[in-house]
């Protein structure tokens, strides 16, 4: 098909020559990261630099455990809160506010409890924690204050607590206070492996990112150029460009010149991106190195499988064909910019669907809804090479997504194409579901 | 010539319980210069559209060259020049119209040759000019008509399908327009184009067709309409000033079957047995200073007034004729 080249090849070029395309692929990768990559780090540097300290403790155990607790909290020394890139040996050990400890008969620590509480809404202390008897017996304590949320202080807090009653433990059981210090301080460090079949595992925390970038990339790849796809057939629709296309070429071969061409911008904008990743994950290091900056450690891209590759390549195309069809029936439907957002939405919230089931999917990839979601032709594009990160799928599950995708696609191209057909010389009013129903019927 | 390079044979579409075009048939031969003449929302646009394989009918055919317009190779030989024009506006002059030449299966080299000797006919290329680089939004819309019409042109077509192609263009773009229709003909090319304006028409074209809510009302070879609707005609045109003089005579339709008045210049359909030399004695004798007094063949406005008449206008129909 030379006319089908030839609209191809427009598409292709106009786009990849416009300065909106060189800008994505070169800053694309940067605001990606910074999305995806900083909100993570931030927590992370958060809860590592976090300090419980001059918090309100009300000990009503009776065992000087408050004291204890308070003393840990203060010692603690902010080692891990230095970040790889600031140098070697920079160990901050910033002096902390020691908390204060008051110790309570039981029959007043409601009476205490509400004090400290008003002194938390003075902003005299950030919070107060309470220790009593089922402290000791249950091993529950309760904290409130400002910065319950924060899970990376609450998280040192709990530990700090749960130091301080193995070391009075430890205590009665008549072991030297300077020894327990030393027995009780250790850290563990729990890295995780994914198994598959084959007994080959990774990091199951670098999976875990891998899986969110794969979907998340999916599904930022089809808006983008579904999207993308809608703005150039309503820009052929109002400049009436189409008229004399349409001339020349039939409007299926238009449709399909234009969501090939413009599917071949995205891929070529992935290839620049994954090519650059995998260099940056490659020489990186040695890069980081010339630099001056220490090796980045426990950082290894994981391991791509044939299968998951080719599914993920797959997955795009089908899902960028199911969704640019829509979206190019949409372009086709209306008559200006304005409407165009609105008539969207539909097909928009359709993929939107995907992206919000992203984490539970993530956290469960085997549940029914995980399932369900990676089999429904409009969320599979996302979710089932979402799954596949994750998880081994059942074959079976994936040539049936991958069918009921591919069917979707063709019912979907074929309704396009006749809604595309008609739209294009329409001009006026937007069609109403009827009449859309009327045009598929009588094109 | 007999050989015909369009022949539409029984053409309908409907548009739900609205019907664009009836039954319409007409021949064109090759070497034409063809008008297809209507008010707006006749149906002349749905006819275009139909001829270029645009809109499918509803009943009928249509041979183009020789060749159902199904087949896509017969529409590489035709040129397409829309009544709503538009390009892509983001795109260099010279890409669109080498991206046109190539839809029309033109190679690249011979395209970009083809849009130089055109460019410059044109002159959009000039010395110190060359505004095949500029985009097309930058261009004046006189300059846009051009390159749009270069477009139609430059796979040199067998036959050149023109919808409206005065409307919109400025004195100096309408008659190199012109010029290229008598040059297209000059060189054994077909030219079908629509219109509503009648003085274009009877000055280009050597067959026409008037159709009015969809249906034919005429067609033939320009002569061969006047001479069949050459009644008894008058041209009058009168000295400045004298239009009041003449009302009571123009209006006595004993004599006078109908006037189209244009103020200084008439043209007086007379009563068959009405006798010219009587008029223009009645004329003189009302003290009108007669500058021209001619016996004469209707105009196709004429006929197409008395054909069509006020009625055919439909009301609250789209722009599309």
């Amino acid at each position: 098909m030379d006319k089908l080249w030839v609209v191809i090849k427009r598409e292709y070029l106009e786009r990849v020559r416009s300065k909106w395309f060189i800008f994505t692929t070169i800053f694309g990768p940067v605001f990606f990261a910074a999305i995806t990559i900083l909100p993570g780090y931030m927590t992370v540097k958060g809860m590592k630099n976090s300090r419980v300290s001059s918090i309100r403790i009300l000990d009503a155990t009776g065992t000087g455990l408050g004291h204890r607790v308070a003393a840990r909290l203060a010692s603690r020394k902010d080692t891990a809160a230095v970040s790889p890139l600031q140098g070697r040996g920079a160990q901050a050990t910033t002096e902390a506010i020691p908390s204060e400890v008051e110790d309570i008969n039981p029959p007043r620590l409601a009476m205490a409890e509400s004090v400290a509480t008003k002194a938390v809404i003075d902003k005299i202390n950030p919070g107060y924690l309470v220790l009593d008897s089922a402290t000791l017996t249950k091993g529950t304590a309760r904290y409130a204050g400002r910065n319950a949320s924060a899970v990376g202080q609450m998280e040192l807090m709990q530990e700090a607590i749960r130091q301080s009653m193995i070391a009075s433990r430890l205590e009665g059981a008549g072991i030297k206070s300077e020894r327990i210090d030393s027995l009780i301080r250790m850290k563990v460090d729990l890295s995780t492996v994914r198994l598959d079949e084959r007994g080959r595992g990774e990091s199951g925390i670098v999976n875990f990112i891998f899986g969110f970038i794969v979907a998340f990339m999916l599904y930022m790849m089809i808006m983008l150029y579904g999207q993308n796809v809608m703005r150039g057939v309503l820009e052929e629709k109002m400049t009436r460009v189409a008229e004399v296309v349409m001339a020349s070429v039939k409007p299926d071969i238009l449709l399909a010149g234009k969501i090939l061409g413009v599917g071949a911008v995205g891929l070529t904008q992935q290839i620049v991106w994954f090519g650059s990743a995998a260099a940056f994950i490659t020489y990186g290091a040695v890069m980081a190195k010339a630099m001056g900056i220490p090796e980045m450690k426990n950082f290894t891209f994981p391991t791509v499988s044939p299968l998951l590759f080719v599914s993920l390549f797959l997955f795009f195309v089908l899902g960028y064909i199911l969704y640019s069809s829509m979206f190019a029936a949409v372009g086709a439907m209306v008559g200006s910019q304005e409407e165009v957002q609105q008539a969207a939405q539909p097909v928009v919230l359709l993929l939107i669907a995907s992206i919000i089931f992203i984490q539970p999917i993530l956290l469960n990839p085997s549940s029914t809804l995980a399932v369900a979601m990676s089999v429904i032709p409009f969320t599979a594009p996302v979710i089932m090479p979402l799954r596949m990160t994750a998880i081994q799928v059942p074959p079976l599950e994936l040539i049936g997504s991958l069918v009921g995708l591919g069917l979707t696609c063709w019912l979907a191209i074929w309704a396009a194409a006749r809604i595309y057909r008609i739209g294009l010389l329409m001009t006026g009013k937007r069609p109403n579901l009827k009449e859309l129903v009327r045009w598929i019927k009588y094109a | 010539m007999t050989e015909t390079a369009l022949d539409i044979r029984g053409i309908t579409k409907r548009y739900g319980d609205f019907t664009a075009v009836r039954s319409l048939s007409l021949a064109v031969p090759k070497g034409a210069v063809y008008g297809l003449l209507g008010p707006n929302g006749a149906g002349k646009t749905t006819s275009i559209r139909m001829i270029l394989n645009i809109i499918a009918p509803d009943e009928g055919t249509i041979t183009l060259l020789g060749l159902p317009n199904t087949d896509q190779s017969v529409l590489d030989r035709i040129g397409y020049l829309p009544e709503e024009r538009g390009l892509y506006k983001k795109m260099q002059v010279r890409r669109v119209l080498r991206f046109l030449a190539q839809l029309k299966g033109l190679g690249a080299k011979e395209a970009d040759r083809r849009i130089d000797e055109w460019m410059e006919r044109f002159s959009l290329k000039t010395a110190d000019k060359d505004w095949g680089l500029a985009k097309i939004d930058e261009l004046s819309r006189g300059m846009q008509q051009k390159v749009q019409f270069i477009g139609t042109l430059l796979h040199d077509p067998e036959l050149v399908i023109l919808d409206e192609p005065f409307s919109g263009l400025d004195p100096i773009n309408a008659q190199a327009l012109k010029d290229t229709v008598v040059d297209l003909k000059k060189r054994g090319k077909t030219v079908i184009f629509s219109t509503h304006l009648m003085d274009n028409a009877e000055r280009l074209c050597d067959s026409v067709c008037i159709i009015a809510r969809g249906e034919k009302v005429l067609d033939g070879t320009v002569a061969g309409v006047k001479q069949e609707h050459g009644g008894n005609n008058v041209a009058l045109a009168l000295a400045e000033g004298g239009a009041d003089l003449v009302h009571r005579v123009l209006s006595d339709h004993k004599m006078v079957e109908r006037v189209d008045d244009s103020n200084r210049f008439f043209e007086i359909s007379l009563q068959k047995d009405a006798d010219p030399q009587a008029l223009l004695r009645r004329l003189i004798e009302a003290g009108a200073k007669v500058q021209r007094f001619e016996l004469v063949q209707p105009s196709l406005h004429q006929i197409f007034l008395e054909k069509v008449g006020a009625t055919g206008v439909e009301v609250g129909m789209s722009g599309h004729g």
